[in-house]
């Protein structure tokens, strides 16, 4: 058993698979980077803002001042396109993954599950020997030259896609989602427009049926992508589905960078066939080449090893850390982010802050466009942590600017959960500028069930 | 692996069919959403929103002919029958503030024709000088309809005074010619905008049925909650104190220098609100509108309708609205505790125009692109 197992691990595998999925990842990122650029928004979400909401614990992230932010993203593009070309493949890795997880830290507000993807995909993709073939550091360098790694390298990839797809089932078993159709039951039938589909939308069946092959989907998928005899119908669904969602929802490139790089799992026959397509485009020649095995030297192995256990050890873990907190994990978002909950729920909220003079409870009514871009007011008001960010910086800048002397910050936010009516989401008696942000649970939030 | 595989399908297809066979049991008759949302939109942009444009244009113009009157005679009686025009004009403007999306965000109407409290300081300089591009950023509240309600009435002086400012001052001319250039521009964007729904937008709106941002749903949901926030704040939050620690601010109300009908122009907004959330036309005729919608969609709220909800909280809005009395520039001093509850009935119907309905209907309130996940 653990010889078959770590025969598994180890068996030599064609490179073909990983030196595609290099090139489409980075010419998926090089393609992202300038689509934010191009829709603007990096001006609307790192230059704009007045205030960013920091991550617990990275409160030292800043962004750069002013235009300077365009830079970072261009030296994104720039490490995106050599990581297609396998140039500097190292440097250009690091630099990408740091880069992106750099801007990705500035601003909660704009967390994304499919951007914490990218940055860990980033994180893995610099330990592996993906320019070890058919790139231009191989060009450079004859010696990185190699046809063959151990299957490690390339399990790294399918692991990782398999802990995406399984905890974002995972996250679909529950009581609204499956029970109640929710939030599929709202969001489905507000495209009622649409041609052919339209109509059948809008049947409450349609929503049940698109959850439970959601939830059923994302649980068997890894499953199916890691068996050889059902990589290709798989694939079928993993088209289907990620088409739908790009149809029905506002997620951008996400169904894009899943379709392409789930080909991970497609034989390695598959990769080279496309390697040769590419290869042909500059070269007549058909290239014979020897079996080269590159395997990793002693330390590099152990430090790899290391490294693999920990990052999925974290993954493992990370989706059930909610479970130490109290309260309706959707309603408090307390370990709600890095855990692959795509999509769960329809959840918004009106946010009323008011700074108080302490001696003489006069308030001011804040108004949060002064200070907030809308898609940060839109976060903030139901999102607990972001709602304590908030009090500290208005107690901040109404004491500064000497219009309260002795702050209190208090809010009313009203927040609706998969269709539910509103309700205030925190005691209207608490001073939030008093709460710290940290990683205990929060009790000043009013439970759902109450 | 396989087999973990095929158990999980298995167990989770079970699931699922167990599930329809209780649902077939408990529920009779199969839910289905069927909305005319082209529909909706139709009776939005032909029986709300084109009658409500001719409307005030119609005030816009006959305001203009009565000022004219005032200009070739000078008398106290032709400006007492210009200043009801201005009223007139000034309420129906309140009819067309909601839809500042399409034609009406390209011409900057709601901050053209309403930006106060208005820069008395700068109107003056602007007159003193004669020179002057209403254009500009720097003079955006020193125009509109405030602009021309200080200049038609003045600060604390007499009719007779205001009628000598036009007639005999040194800067009478100035003084007409920045009116006129005042009105002019409001009466030359609102036909632009009109002709702009006629020549194409209307087609472009009602062809344009999705739920997203940008969709012509999106902008008239996103649009109506941006006007009951300006009505809460502006026309009552401020003035009452809710943005200086309590400390009322009459002088910030809508109308300041008549003064005699700012709580009528909150009440025609108010109507208005409601006449758009329920596809309300001029003639009182209920079309297809986000309360059919919200109907059709099921939407629930605690144990009754949403849409029951929202139409209970505009009715509780209305009253206690009704209860204060102009001016409210003197309201917001003498008679706090009632503006005050009519301001909190406001809040209430904003939280569920702004939350409940928008998530009923799965539209984002924002105005600002970006991905979800």
């Amino acid at each position: 058993m653990i010889k078959s197992i770590k025969s598994y691990f180890l068996k030599p595998v064609h490179l073909a698979p990983l030196a595609v999925f290099r090139m489409a990842f980075g010419v998926l990122m090089l393609a992202s980077v300038i689509r934010f650029m191009a829709k603007g928004w990096v001006y609307d979400m790192y230059i704009r803002p007045k205030l960013f909401f920091p991550y617990y614990g990275f409160e030292w992230i800043k962004p750069l001042e002013g235009n300077t932010m365009y830079i970072v993203f261009a030296v994104m593009a720039l490490a995106a396109l050599f990581i297609a070309l396998g140039l500097f493949f190292r440097v250009s890795a690091i630099t990408f993954f740091l880069l992106f997880t750099y801007v990705e830290l500035i601003d909660k507000t704009n967390y994304l599950n499919h951007y914490y993807f990218i940055s860990i995909a980033s994180l893995l993709l610099i330990f592996l020997p993906a320019h070890r073939y058919f790139s231009l550091d191989v060009l450079r360098n004859k010696n990185l030259f190699a046809t063959h790694t151990p299957n490690y390298f390339i399990l790294t990839i399918k692991f990782q896609v398999f802990v995406v797809y399984f905890f974002a089932g995972l996250a679909k078993v529950n009581a609204d989602w499956l029970l109640h159709a929710q939030p599929l039951k709202i969001w489905l039938p507000a495209h009622s427009e649409m041609p052919i589909i339209g109509q059948l939308l809008t049947k409450e069946w349609v929503a049940y049926f698109f959850s439970w092959f959601g939830c059923i989907y994302d649980l068997a998928i890894p499953f199916l992508l890691f068996t050889p005899r059902f990589v290709k119908p798989a694939y079928f669904f993993v088209i289907v589905f990620h088409l739908a969602t790009s149809l029905l929802f506002n997620i951008g490139m996400f169904p894009y960078i899943m379709i392409t790089l789930t080909t991970i799992f497609f034989t390695e026959k598959f990769h080279i066939q496309i390697i040769e397509k590419i290869r042909s485009i500059f070269s007549k020649n058909n290239l014979d080449e020897t079996q080269l095995f590159f395997t990793p030297k002693k330390n590099a192995f152990n430090l790899f090893i290391i490294f693999f256990v920990f990052h999925f050890t974290i993954q493992l873990l990370m989706p059930f850390r909610y479970l130490l907190y109290d309260g309706n994990l959707f309603w408090t978002e307390q370990g709600y982010r890095f855990s692959w909950r795509v999509m769960l729920m329809e959840k918004a909220g009106t946010a009323f802050f008011y700074v108080r003079e302490k001696n003489t409870g006069k308030e001011i009514e804040v108004s949060n466009c002064d200070y907030l871009t809308p898609m940060q007011e839109k976060m903030m008001a139901t999102q607990p942590d972001m709602l304590i960010n908030y009090a500290h910086f208005l107690k901040q800048e109404f004491k500064q600017k000497g219009i309260v002397k002795d702050p209190e910050v208090v809010v009313e936010s009203y927040v609706t959960l998969n269709g539910k009516a509103s309700r205030l989401i925190v005691d209207k008696s608490i001073d939030l500028s008093l709460e710290e942000d940290n990683l205990k649970s929060k009790k000043w939030i009013i439970p759902n069930d109450k | 692996m396989r087999k973990i595989a095929l158990i999980i399908i298995v167990f989770l297809f079970a699931g699922l069919l167990v599930d329809c066979k209780k649902k077939k049991t408990t529920e009779e008759e199969e839910l289905e959403i069927s909305f005319d949302k082209s529909g909706m939109l139709a009776n939005y942009s032909d029986n709300v929103i084109a009658p409500n444009f001719q409307l005030a244009k119609q005030a816009l113009d006959s305001f203009a002919l009565a000022y004219n009157d005032f200009i070739q005679n000078k008398t106290v009686s032709n400006l007492v029958v210009a200043r009801q025009k201005f009223s007139r004009a000034y309420h129906q403007y309140q009819l067309i503030s909601i839809y500042e999306f399409g034609p009406s965000e390209n011409e900057i109407i709601r901050a053209s024709f309403d930006t106060y409290p208005t820069d008395t300081v700068q109107i003056l300089s602007n007159i003193n000088t004669g020179s002057y591009n209403l254009a500009l950023a720097s003079n955006i509240d020193a125009k509109g309809l405030p602009a021309l309600d200080y200049l038609l009435y003045g600060k604390n002086i007499s009719d007779a005074s205001v009628v000598t400012l036009f007639d005999t001052d040194v800067n009478a001319a100035n003084r007409i010619a920045y009116f006129n250039a005042c009105l002019s521009e409001m009466q030359t964007k609102l036909n632009s905008v009109i002709n702009a729904w006629n020549s194409g937008y209307k087609n472009s709106f009602n062809s344009n049925t999705g739920s997203e941002i940008g969709s012509s749903l999106g902008l008239l949901v996103n649009q109506l909650n941006y006007e009951v926030d300006l009505m809460k704040n502006a026309k009552i939050g401020i003035p009452l104190g809710k943005k200086s620690l309590g400390v009322q601010l009459p002088e910030k109300c809508e109308a300041y220098y008549a003064n005699t009908i700012s709580i009528s122009l909150t009440k025609t907004c108010l109507a208005t609100i409601e006449n758009v959330y329920l596809g309300r036309s001029i003639t009182g005729a209920d079309g297809l509108g986000l309360d059919d919608y919200l109907d059709a969609l099921d939407a629930q709220h605690n144990s009754g309708s949403l849409n029951n909800a929202i139409k209970n909280q505009f009715a509780v809005a209305k009253f206690k609205l009704a209860l204060v009395n102009e001016p409210l520039s003197n309201a917001v001093i003498n008679d706090m505790a009632t503006v005050d509850a009519a301001y909190v009935e406001m809040v209430k119907l904003l939280v569920l125009l702004k939350t409940d309905m928008p998530s009923a209907m799965g539209i984002v309130i924002t105005y600002q692109d970006g991905d979800g996940d």
